[in-house]
């Protein structure tokens, strides 16, 4: 595995932790469970992402891959398990806290500051890269914040919206930016959740390409339906079936999988 | 495609001609409160620069509600409660602790920060229409328990507050003098204008902002929410506060009826009358709304009734507000003169 460790860990914010040594995988998830009501959502899942790679979570509908998402990123708590990033146990962090030391996320259905516009909902995002107190001096004093959203408003293709409201893009442009926003705190891990949803075939195309760049700078676990842009992207698939992990591995040895095969691409690949 | 230089550039272009428009709106607000001073004071006339003075300080509380409504997204109904809070603390200090003015409004800001942050406590955790009713509830609470305390004077409420000189440094301005502490109070809330227009540009008020535009998303940006609508909370607490200080200076008496929701009530339809979200357009909301009452108060005594109409019919006709009805041809002429300079 590259687990190419990064130089520098951008975050000037004080309660960022330092990047800690290759000792594991960067995040851990240890038999995770939570139910609604009588449904088991996630039903003991465990695996681990090792750094620098692109894990898939892939499996049909109502598979528990969202629930999975929401556990990790502090948007529920789990019944059980744990979730350990960065060595640290995470297990029911708020969102917030997580983002802090270097956890992001990105969402299925479409979720910016729609009334604002696209350079402003990239500063947001980039502002955490300040420390705290600069919050209450003038905007213009926050150059790391503004340089990373300049970066990636261009790296993204948006430069020319920069001050229309995010409201105003295409779809396709709209999802790129979810991308471009969960990236702009410089994250060490990226949950994105259908980067491709509703995308036509030439925007999943680039869409592709760019979480395949993105990579370069950041772990990324992915939920996908387009099974091909999974087998294609991925280093490590998790397929998960009524909230339970049926299998896990690389493209090649879970697409051989007898089980997944029946539990999932026998209907999914010919869909 | 655009380079990357221009992109900063273009961005600070359009924040620019925003920012100038509402510039151009705090600094004709000076110009005609300056020039109403001089002609109201060469002609002696005391009662509108009195009147014209409570409108100043209504506006501040209308600017306090505009820092909740118009930046994080929450409406309070109990903006009052603070207002009121305001006036009777620096009531009681220049009536029995010492009649200076600066004592009166640091001790009004730290009980007001104090009960404020309480309140933040209690109403900050809920949202959308609860967080309108528990401010409600607060404030009208407050208002009995004033009402019914004979130590603040109970219903008649604390009279006798004495006339006092403010001390400048370099001079004194008297509050017996109207064209003076109108001006006085024209600096006062155009310097708390001017601090929450600044807060409001920073990255810690763009939040507010964001949680106004999506609150959901933005603990996924790595912002603690509960906490910004606090702080919003407590400053917008303090503006109406300061604000209220002013009143027993300017009308030597505050009763109970401040903390009433009439007065919460009327700071949201200044509001929403002067233009939500542009922090000046509440002061013009005041201004224009005290005008109107006195106006058609001298034809009858029915004004409410007018003024009620005109506001439905403001909300339906002009749905940004005063501010929000002229800015944009405003705007539009900044971007046009500011372009070709910097082509």
């Amino acid at each position: 595995m590259n687990a190419r460790r990064r130089s520098s860990f951008g975050g000037g914010s004080p309660s960022r932790l330092q990047p800690d040594v290759d000792t594991g995988p960067l995040l851990a998830v240890h038999d995770l469970s939570v139910h609604f009501g009588a449904l088991r959502a996630v039903d003991q899942v465990s695996f681990g992402v090792a750094k620098r790679s692109i894990t898939s979570v892939i499996g049909p509908n109502g598979a528990g891959k969202s629930t999975l998402f929401n556990l990790i990123s502090g948007s529920i708590r789990p019944d059980r398990g744990r979730v350990v990033f960065r060595d640290v146990d995470v297990t029911g962090w708020s969102s917030n806290r997580l983002l802090d030391i270097g956890l992001a996320r990105s969402f299925q259905v479409t979720n910016l500051f729609f009334e604002l516009p696209v350079f402003e909902n990239l500063r947001l995002a980039a502002q955490r890269l300040e420390p705290t107190w600069r919050a209450m001096l003038p905007t213009p004093r926050s150059t790391r914040a503004l340089r990373r959203a300049e970066e990636l408003i261009v790296r993204f293709g948006l430069a020319h919206k920069a001050t229309e409201a995010a409201g105003a893009l295409s779809h396709g442009e709209q999802r790129r930016l979810e991308i471009a926003v969960a990236l702009a705190s410089k994250p060490e891990l990226m949950l994105l959740d259908e980067p491709t949803q509703g995308m036509s075939h030439v925007d999943t195309a680039e869409t592709a390409a760019l979480i395949r760049s993105i990579a370069d700078e950041v772990t990324v676990l992915l939920i996908e339906h387009d099974v091909r842009l999974v087998m294609d992207l991925s280093d490590h698939v998790i397929v998960m079936h009524q909230g339970a992990k049926l299998a896990e591995g690389d493209p090649a040895s879970v697409r051989m999988d007898g089980k997944v095969q029946a539990a999932y691409f026998g209907e999914a690949v010919h869909a | 495609m655009a380079d990357a230089g221009s992109v900063i550039e273009a961005v600070r272009r359009s924040e620019d001609s925003r920012r100038r428009s509402l510039s151009a709106f705090a600094l004709a607000f000076v110009a005609f409160g300056v020039a109403f001073a001089a002609i109201a004071a060469a002609r002696g006339e005391v009662f509108f620069l009195r009147l014209a003075t409570e409108a100043l300080i209504f506006g501040g509380l209308a600017l306090s509600a505009d820092i909740l409504l118009g930046y994080a997204g929450m409406l309070s109904l109990g903006q009052a409660l603070f207002f009121g809070l305001g006036a009777y603390v620096s009531a009681l200090v220049l009536k029995n602790v010492l009649p200076s003015f600066w004592l009166a409004m640091l001790v009004t800001l730290l009980v007001t920060t104090l009960i404020g942050l309480i309140a933040a406590v209690i109403a900050t955790r809920a949202r959308g229409v609860y967080f309108a009713l528990i401010t409600f509830g607060l404030a009208q609470v407050v208002a009995k328990v004033v009402f019914n305390t004979p130590s603040l004077g109970a219903s008649d409420g604390i009279i006798g507050v004495p006339v006092i000189a403010i001390d400048l440094g370099v001079g004194q301005v008297t509050a017996a003098s109207p064209a003076a502490f109108f001006l006085f109070c024209l600096a006062f809330i155009m310097a708390l204008y001017c601090l929450c227009a600044y807060l409001a540009r920073t990255p810690g008020g763009r939040v507010l902002a964001a949680i106004r535009s999506n609150e959901d998303r933005v603990p996924f940006l790595g912002y603690p929410v509960t906490r910004a609508r606090m702080l919003a909370f407590v400053l917008a607490a303090d503006v109406a506060a300061l604000s209220g200080a002013l009143y027993p200076v300017l009308r030597g008496f505050v009763s109970p009826e401040l903390l009433y929701f009439e007065v919460s009530g009327n700071a949201i339809i200044t509001v929403i009358i002067g233009g939500m979200g542009t922090l000046i357009g509440p002061l013009y909301g005041s201004a224009l709304i005290v005008v109107l009452k006195s106006v058609i108060g001298s034809y009858t005594a029915h004004h409410l009734i007018v003024i009620g109409s005109l506001f439905v019919l403001a909300v339906i006709f002009f749905p940004q507000g005063l501010i929000g009805a002229v800015r944009p041809s405003l705007e539009r002429r900044f971007a046009l003169r500011a372009a070709p300079l910097r082509r």
